[in-house]
């Protein structure tokens, strides 16, 4: 009787190495050290899982995020792969919105494109402090709606947001722009320095403690003429 | 070289190549240029039009040896199977929302993770094929993707940053694939837009769509019984089955009544998704002791034809006519009566769908999970099954079938939902009986008005009874306490998917119908 089994000896098995194979092995490395240096920075960071929204806290979280990322080559693309993983929550097992964002934010500050795009609106999360810092030179848009802080500390950057923006948006901003195409929350503009704010939806409260900059809304200044007159944008939902 | 003839040339080499796959010898087939493969039933076949318009480039081989790689990888590698297409699907519709564009990108999605599949592990002409093919604007991105990870030159200029984006994802990993078809969907979000926008959704890509015809109908079952038990709940089955309708009917999936097929021949995706889930578990039923009477008794109707005897027609369906077609006689069946053979007894279900309970077209129901589970034990078993689906809301309140084997009229009834307070009609369940001595099979959370009655009833009754209480409340412990006694009833309660698979049917502590008796 035939052997059956003798037609597959002479069958070529031998794996190709094609070019998706170390593009995909590069990428990968790269987020395992990009998901590594946010796990590290939320160990030293958040001691006991509570992080608390304050000036002191926010500069050393950015400035641990700055140190985790130092020499790390990756793109935009990898930022919004770390956007997709923090909100599957696949390799990170949690996520705290404060230094989640910060960790974001200094990523985008530090890439080598001058023009960075995140469609956040598939996400279930929302994520706060985006475009902190955001220097001079860069413009970051945000597809979507994003949560509190946003803009914050803004230092000369051109932040777009496509969507609404939660509380305190461009707070201690310092110079540079602010476009949110939606609506703002509390405290816009608190604590500004500098720059200016343009919104096209409603705004829910303007920031009283203010030192500087301008807030626009749907073309009309508001700031530093005086508080917003909220009777004038009546068609939009409240914030969050 | 005549088409038929390059095939039995190049059929057993691609075979071959691919360690001989289980699939039927191809076709070539009149069919539209610029669609190269159409796939029923696992069987390949190949567009005379497009090949002889590809062999303006190519040599006729070479054409039709890719394209045979592509049906192959798709078979062997991705999707593989319905469950798989349909998870994929899943994941797309979760990003793009509209119907249309997900099977599109679907179809992209399988496309790229089977051709790179094969180029990454054979020596194919596909990337020769992808080079002379007529692109679309999703074509364009998608081959732009194939130069950047395949390393071919394909022709293509521009979309640089959709084929980079394209590019990173992991195509080739099985596990991640839900995770990639979501971004890969997400990617070309813009461009099915655009395709959208010049009518072009519709139109399947270059190699041929996929359709679900293209899977052997168990493949299909299957499917979709994988598919229930991923779905959290019925309406995330229903929307991914109902976007699937045209092509399940275009399957012919309904002869069996197995599909959930119902009036009109639309699909009941409720009726689907429970007869699907109840198929991950078969409940085992006690059997117990019968024996064939030796008596013959009129069971059911048939037509009468003439030659056979006058004695069986039954004048009374028959309009008081002898005439073929139109008389109708008895068929007379041998009964059962308890004896020393076991044998498995027919059943009455009683299912509460009061408001108490969930409704099963909402969200799942373990009432009617749990009654279809013991449905399709007896039905499996050979019995038959009688519903008494009870409330006491005012739009009707209650309904009844006659022992059947029509599992889709007893899952029609079983996901019937009434609302309302919950009363419960001892009379009409001795209805159903039929002069037998069935199974009774009860199912509700006891919050019942008349509990007492039915308590009484249970008391008196000599069938072997199984209850199934959903959720624990003061009447469930009043009714266990007063069958602690009864042998020949059993109580069960679910709280979760997982207690059903512990119900046993017809369990009874001891029989009381003996032969002695």
């Amino acid at each position: 009787m035939r052997n059956p089994f003798l037609d597959f000896r002479s069958v070529p098995i031998r794996k190709k190495e094609i070019p998706l194979d170390r593009i995909v092995r590069a990428k990968q490395a790269i987020m395992d050290r990009i998901i590594e240096g946010y796990l590290a920075l939320v160990e030293e960071e958040v001691k006991g899982l509570v992080w608390l929204v304050g000036q002191s806290h926010e500069v050393r979280t950015y400035n641990a995020a700055l140190r985790s990322i130092q020499g790390l080559q990756y793109d935009q693309d990898d930022v919004e792969e770390l956007c997709a993983e923090l909100d599957s929550a696949k390799k990170v097992p949690y996520l705290i919105s404060g230094p989640a964002g910060i960790y974001l934010s200094a990523l985008i500050n530090q890439a080598r494109e001058e023009r960075i795009l995140l469609r956040l609106q598939d996400f279930e999360r929302t994520f706060h402090f985006l475009g902190y810092r955001l220097p001079q030179g860069k413009t970051l848009i945000l597809r979507g709606n994003v949560g509190d802080f946003i803009g914050a500390s803004l230092a000369g950057g051109r932040l777009v947001v496509e969507g609404s923006a939660g509380n305190w948006c461009g707070a201690g901003m310092t110079g540079g722009e602010i476009l949110v195409t939606g609506l703002t929350g509390q405290k816009t503009g608190e604590w500004m320095r500098g720059g200016r704010i343009q919104v096209d939806g409603r705004i829910w409260g303007v920031g009283q403690n203010r030192y500087g900059g301008e807030i626009y809304h749907r073309g009309r200044p508001i700031a530093p003429l005086g508080a917003v007159d909220q009777s004038q944008s009546e068609d939009d939902d409240g914030p969050g | 070289m005549a088409l038929d003839e390059t095939l039995r040339e190049v059929w057993p080499r691609v075979r071959k190549k691919h360690l001989f796959p289980e699939l039927p010898y191809p076709l070539c087939a009149e069919g539209e240029k610029r669609v190269g493969l159409d796939i029923k039933e696992k069987a390949i076949s190949i567009s005379r039009e497009f090949v002889e318009g590809m062999c303006q480039e190519l040599v006729e081989g070479e054409v039709v040896e890719g394209l045979l790689d592509h049906a192959v990888s798709h078979y062997l590698c991705c999707p593989w199977n319905l469950s798989t297409h349909l998870r994929l699907y899943g994941e797309a519709k979760k990003v793009l929302r509209d119907k249309e564009m997900a099977k599109k990108a679907t179809d992209y999605f399988m496309d790229v993770v089977a051709d790179t599949h094969c180029v990454s592990q054979k020596e194919t002409p596909l990337p020769r094929i992808y080079r002379h093919l007529r692109r679309g604007v999703l074509d364009e991105a998608v081959h732009a993707l194939y130069e950047r990870i395949w390393g071919v030159d394909l022709g293509v200029e521009g979309h640089e940053e959709i084929s980079r984006k394209l590019s990173r994802l992991p195509y080739l990993d099985r596990s991640r694939w839900g995770d990639s078809m979501k971004r890969f969907a997400k990617a070309i979000h813009p461009l099915l837009q655009e395709e959208r926008d010049q009518g072009g959704l519709k139109r399947p890509g270059p190699m041929g769509g996929h359709r679900m015809r293209q899977y052997s109908k168990e493949e299909i079952e299957r499917g979709f019984k994988d598919l229930a038990s991923d779905s959290a709940t019925p309406s995330e089955f229903k929307e991914i089955v109902r976007d699937f309708e045209d092509d399940i009917l275009e399957a012919n999936l309904s002869e069996d009544g197995s599909m959930g097929l119902g009036p009109g021949r639309s699909l009941d995706a409720d009726l689907l998704y429970y007869m699907k889930l109840a198929e991950n578990w078969m409940l085992p039923i006690r059997k117990m002791p019968t024996k064939k009477s030796g008596s013959l008794y009129p069971h059911h109707h048939e037509p009468w034809e003439v030659g056979k005897p006058y004695q069986d027609i039954d004048p009374w369906t028959s309009f008081g006519k002898i005439m073929p077609g139109i008389t109708q006689m008895w068929r007379r069946l041998e009964g059962d009566i308890f004896g020393q053979w076991e044998g498995i007894p027919d059943c009455v279900v009683m299912i509460d769908s009061s408001g108490s309970m969930t409704d099963p077209r909402q969200s799942l129901s373990y009432a009617v999970l749990g009654a279809a589970c013991a449905c399709d034990a007896y039905l499996r078993n050979g019995a038959q099954v009688a519903v008494y689906n009870f409330s006491d809301a005012w739009s009707g309140g209650r309904q009844m079938l006659p022992y059947s084997r029509q599992r889709r009229e007893i899952y029609r009834n079983l996901c019937h939902y009434f609302g309302g307070g919950t009363s419960l009609m001892v009379e009409e369940i001795e209805t159903l009986h039929e002069g037998k001595v069935p199974d009774l099979f009860l199912i509700t959370d006891m919050q019942i008005t008349n509990l007492e009655t039915l308590i009484q009833y249970f008391n008196q009754c000599k069938n072997r009874i199984t209850a199934v209480h959903i959720g624990d409340n003061r009447h469930v412990a009043t009714f266990r306490q007063s069958m602690a006694l009864r042998k020949n009833v059993e109580a069960y309660a679910v709280e979760k998917k997982d207690d059903i698979p512990r119900i046993v049917l017809g369990k009874v502590r001891d029989y009381l119908y003996r032969e002695t008796l």
